[in-house]
């Protein structure tokens, strides 16, 4: 098989204007909003803790993890539940898109005009019609600072 | 059948299912060993009910799986066929095909579209070849694993035959099968019993009516065996987590080229179901590590003048209170020396560190996050989990672990579990929605406060006095300080508001914490229950506060606290504690006289302090963030508009600040506003018993001290923001007080 | 009437009680192997036993010898309720003293049926 036919399936979901895209073999499932207990006293990229069928499950702010804005008051998250090896972690994003099927050749590294966060959150892009899928590398993104650097707690 | 009745059905054919898979794993290992008529006549009655069971629910993938694998066990029943290495591994995978089907079953209801054409083939195809065939008694047996000695437990004959499970349970019509849920409910409700029990023993007295007293020392008995009894309803074998290591054993030799003998002894000691499940996955980490990097190659076993099959051993036993479970191998030990070159290498330690420690204390480094990762764990060794998860999960659950090396003869890792279970008896106490669970261990007693109305709308507690501008409650003549949980959390999660509506009483919840014992305030204290103790996970690691969480009645998440940790948060162990802010009205510029946590940075060649209470978060903003609103410069923050104070500005000290480069600021909120305060370098943050010196005469300065040999202004926030934001800052800030 | 279900399989025991009790039959008694079947043979005394083949301790056939070597347990009838369909197993049943024959998956009208025909309905 040549390298242009494999393709990889992404679930993907939006954050602001941002679309974004996580190999399915990384998911575990995706819920609607929960009830979440708040977690002092951690970064505020922490957004909670949800009982996910007797599992305790932290769920991540992506929004916050990019350095965004919060959502739209009103407004309900999606759970995205990536399966890591010591338990699961939820991430928090605005909207669940399709499952995309994009050729594995078409991966790119980040351009350039990404700066921040953003930058280093992703592993690469796809150029699609008309937009680009940015896929996330969720061991940065899980890889929050104990308590955030900008965080002070008197 | 109705609906009801089916489901019924087939979850009990799920739980039976699993319970005798589970057996199967080790008996089919065994057999690989030792093709002993019994152990096939076993293995093949229960995928022979697996599969008459599936076919009668209607799970056809289920049945045609354990159709062909029956098929192949009743040529082994039969003689036709001889075990060999490819049959157990056809079986093996069989048995994993079987546990996915009913796993899918239990979460979907059906067999969503699983189907396993390969492994069918594979199993029809292993009935049809002839193997061997006619030499009943000589076996081949496989090169690289002997399956299980038995130690001390029913003979001491190698590889014995297990007893068939009908034999050494209770006859059906003598157990019940009781839902796990009932079981923690009747936890539950003795935990609630014990406490009514303790309650009712206080009012025992020596002079007291014979007869209560009496009546009271046998309800402490009753209760005491029943909670007893109660928990033991909970225990299970430790041989329930163990059955499945001869099977993970075999395919690691396997895959790895090693051989290797599994001895297990003590396998009935018996623990609280909720920590077998919780050492499940940690045991199985040390079991694989024995073999993938315990245990030598055959040829440099050979070499080094042991025979080629290794040895790992479990064992499980009681001391002092606890269960020990060791894991030891006979393999080359650990050494030291390559310890310390790899934890240098990957910057856990400076070569300083590495060299200052005795190989003993070295050998903790393996438990270090980061320390067996990649190259450590090879991809046989377990999915990337390194040994500081299994120190995590072990850790979390009260329990502990060692290693013990000798350098060419072996390794032993001890783990010691507690027997009073990861179920503590907690008081639940609520701050606002949030709802916290404080271990009773942690507790002394409980003291109520009403609170009223002051006409300004302030709510007024009282018993609480000040002693220097802290706050305390005095309880029989001592003097106890007081912490208001609202407070330690106040900055992530109540923003400074007292509460939304009034309130008419407060509890305080006094604690101990080694030698100190402090009042924490909450708003509420809803409930005692005995509560599981669930780990946080790693993304929660540094929560200090927390000893972890657990899942209250309602389906909701409450965490646990840490006093200890919540103590040394706020320094009460350390030494007098800081002042806390909204609930105490102390103004936070009111520094003289007090140990202060200070902020220190600089404005221009000058060196400032700002009290740690009134910061709220430290930013860094780049200039292209910046958009001016009026005169005024502002920042999108976190969905808000936030107004810039150029601190420079407002005391009139010239910045050094470079046009173009990213701006330090100081976060300020109060009850319902942030600001920024934009200064030059933050530096550091100190724990001072300051000496102010008034400067009153100075705009903005609330005193200056001298702070590692620096003069250091300290300023008054409240001040300068009254004068820089008054629309936003002249009243506020005594709203919140 | 007392019916006695002799069945390694809890599920196979569950369903077959269900099924017994659609038909009207609430007096049952469950046994997990042939061994302690007979226990309830003689505590019980039941009119029925439904037998499976392949269980542990005492399989069907072992079972179905030992009750009928007993006189005391002319009257109670015994049918194999199995997944194996071979007829030497049939035949050794049917020889050894079993009454009825029933092939899992059993529904209640079969059951239902060879209950008639052994007179207990």
């Amino acid at each position: 098989m040549s390298v242009e036919t494999i393709n990889i399936s992404y679930c993907t979901f939006t954050l602001g204007d941002l679309h974004l895209g996580v190999p399915v073999t990384e998911i575990q499932e995706v819920i609607r909003a929960q009830v979440r207990t708040r977690v002092p006293l951690v970064s505020s990229v922490i957004n909670g803790l949800i009982n996910l069928r007797g599992e305790l499950v932290t769920t991540v702010d992506l929004r916050a993890r990019f350095g965004l804005p919060p959502i739209a008051a009103g407004t309900e998250s999606m759970n995205v539940v990536v399966r890591r090896d010591d338990g699961a972690v939820s991430i928090l994003v605005d909207e669940i898109r399709d499952v995309l099927d994009v050729a594995a050749a078409d991966f790119e590294p980040v351009p350039s005009i990404f700066s921040g966060p953003c930058r280093d959150l992703m592993t690469g892009i796809y150029k699609l019609d008309g937009s680009l899928l940015l896929v996330l590398d969720i061991d940065k993104l899980l890889d929050v600072p104990a308590v955030h650097r900008d965080e002070v707690h008197s | 059948m109705d609906d009801n009745e089916l489901d019924e059905v087939v979850n009990e054919f799920i739980v039976e299912s699993h319970e005798n898979l589970d057996d199967l794993d080790r008996a089919l290992v065994l057999l690989e060993h030792d093709n002993d008529p019994n152990v096939v006549a076993r293995i093949f009655r229960t995928i022979h009910t697996i599969k008459g069971t599936s076919g009668f629910l209607g799970f056809s993938t289920l049945e045609s799986v354990s159709h062909v694998g029956e098929n192949l066990l009743s040529k082994l029943r039969d003689r036709e066929l001889m075990i060999s290495t490819e049959i157990t591994s056809g079986l093996l995978a069989m048995v994993d095909a079987i546990r996915e089907i009913l796993q899918t079953v239990s979460t979907s209801g059906d067999e969503a579209g699983l189907a396993y054409p390969a492994l069918v083939e594979r199993l029809t195809e292993l009935a049809v070849a002839p193997t061997a065939g006619v030499e009943p008694e000589a076996a081949p047996a496989p090169a690289t694993f002997t399956p299980l000695t038995e130690i001390a437990e029913t003979t001491p004959d190698v590889g014995e035959v297990p007893k068939p499970q009908g034999e050494d349970r209770p006859p059906a019509s003598e157990t019940l099968r009781v839902d796990v849920s009932l079981l923690d409910d009747l936890m539950n409700l003795v935990g609630e019993l014990v406490l009514a029990r303790n309650q009712i023993l206080q009012f025992v007295q020596p002079q007291g009516d014979p007869a209560f007293n009496a009546t009271s020392q046998r309800l402490n008995l009753i209760t005491t065996e029943l909670q007893a009894g109660v928990m033991k309803t909970r225990m299970q074998p430790i041989e329930n987590v163990w059955n499945k290591f001869p099977r993970v054993v075999r395919d690691l030799t396997i895959n790895c080229g090693k051989q290797a003998r599994l001895e297990m002894e003590g396998k009935h000691t018996e623990l609280d179901k909720t920590l077998l499940e919780a050492i499940k996955d940690p045991l199985t980490h040390l079991v694989r590590n024995a073999v993938d990097h315990g245990l030598e190659s055959p040829a440099n076993r050979l070499a080094s003048g042991k025979s080629t099959e290794g040895l790992v051993r479990l064992s499980a036993y009681h001391e002092g209170g606890q269960v020990i479970v060791e894991i030891s191998d006979d393999g080359a030990g650990i050494d030291a020396d390559k310890l310390r070159r790899k934890a240098i290498q990957k910057g856990l330690l400076t070569s300083e560190e590495a060299h200052s420690r005795s190989d003993r204390e070295m050998l903790n480094v393996i438990f270090l996050p980061g320390f067996s990762t990649a190259e450590a764990v090879s991809n046989i060794s377990g999915r990337g989990v390194g040994m500081d998860v299994v120190r995590t999960n072990i850790e979390g659950i009260g329990g502990s672990v060692e290693v013990q090396t000798v350098l060419g003869a072996g390794t032993t890792f001890r783990v010691k579990i507690p027997l009073t279970l990861a179920i503590v008896p907690a008081l639940v106490v609520s701050v606002g929605q949030d709802r916290y669970a404080i271990p009773q261990v942690s507790l002394i007693e409980l003291v109520r406060l009403d609170a009223h109305q002051s006409p300004e709308g302030a709510t007024v507690i009282g018993g609480i006095e000040w002693v220097q501008g802290l706050p305390v409650h005095r309880l029989r003549g001592q003097l106890l300080p007081l912490v208001f949980l609202r407070d330690v959390f106040e900055n992530d999660l109540y923003d400074g508001v007292i509460d939304s509506e009034p309130r008419e009483s407060f509890n305080i919840v006094v604690v101990q914490a080694d030698d100190h014992q402090f009042g924490l305030v909450v708003d509420d204290i809803s409930d005692t229950a005995e509560i599981v103790v669930k780990p946080l996970g790693r993304l929660l690691k540094s929560a200090d506060t927390f000893a972890g969480a657990t899942i209250m009645g309602d389906g909701r998440v409450a965490l646990i606290l840490d006093v200890m940790g919540i103590a040394n948060r706020i320094g009460i162990t350390t030494s007098e504690r800081r002042g806390s802010r909204a609930a105490t009205g102390v103004d936070v510029t009111d520094v003289s006289g007090t140990w202060r946590r200070l902020l220190l940075f600089s404005l221009g060649d000058r060196h400032l302090g700002l009290p740690l209470e009134a910061v709220a978060r430290l930013e860094e903003f780049s200039p292209a963030d910046i958009e001016m609103s009026g005169h005024r410069a502002v920042v999108q923050y976190r969905g808000e508009i936030m107004h810039l104070i150029d601190l420079g500005d407002e005391l009139g000290m010239p910045s050094s600040r470079v046009e173009g480069q990213p701006m330090q600021v100081v976060v300020y909120t109060d009850a319902n506003s942030s600001v920024g305060l934009v200064v030059d370098q933050i530096f550091d943050i100190v724990e001072e018993h300051l000496d102010v010196t008034e400067t009153a005469d100075s705009h903005g300065i609330a005193g200056t001290a001298v702070i590692h040999g620096q003069v250091t202004d300290v300023i008054a926030v409240k001040q300068i923001l009254r004068s820089a934001v008054p629309a936003i800052f002249a009243t506020a800030s005594e709203v919140a007080a | 009437m007392k019916i006695l279900i002799v069945d390694d399989s809890r599920t196979m025991r569950l369903v077959l009680r269900r099924m017994l009790a659609q038909l009207g039959h609430d007096d049952v008694v469950e046994a997990a192997h042939g061994g302690e079947g007979l226990e309830r043979m003689t505590d019980d005394l039941p009119e029925l036993a439904l037998v499976d083949w392949n269980m542990p301790v005492m399989g069907g056939l072992d079972f179905i010898k030992a009750v009928r070597e007993q006189r005391a347990y002319d009257r109670v009838k015994l049918m194999i309720v199995t997944s194996e369909s071979s007829p030497r197993i049939v035949y050794e049943a049917l020889k050894a003293g079993a009454d009825e024959y029933a092939m899992k998956p059993i529904t209640g009208d079969i059951m239902d049926d060879k209950m008639q025909l052994l007179g207990l309905s």
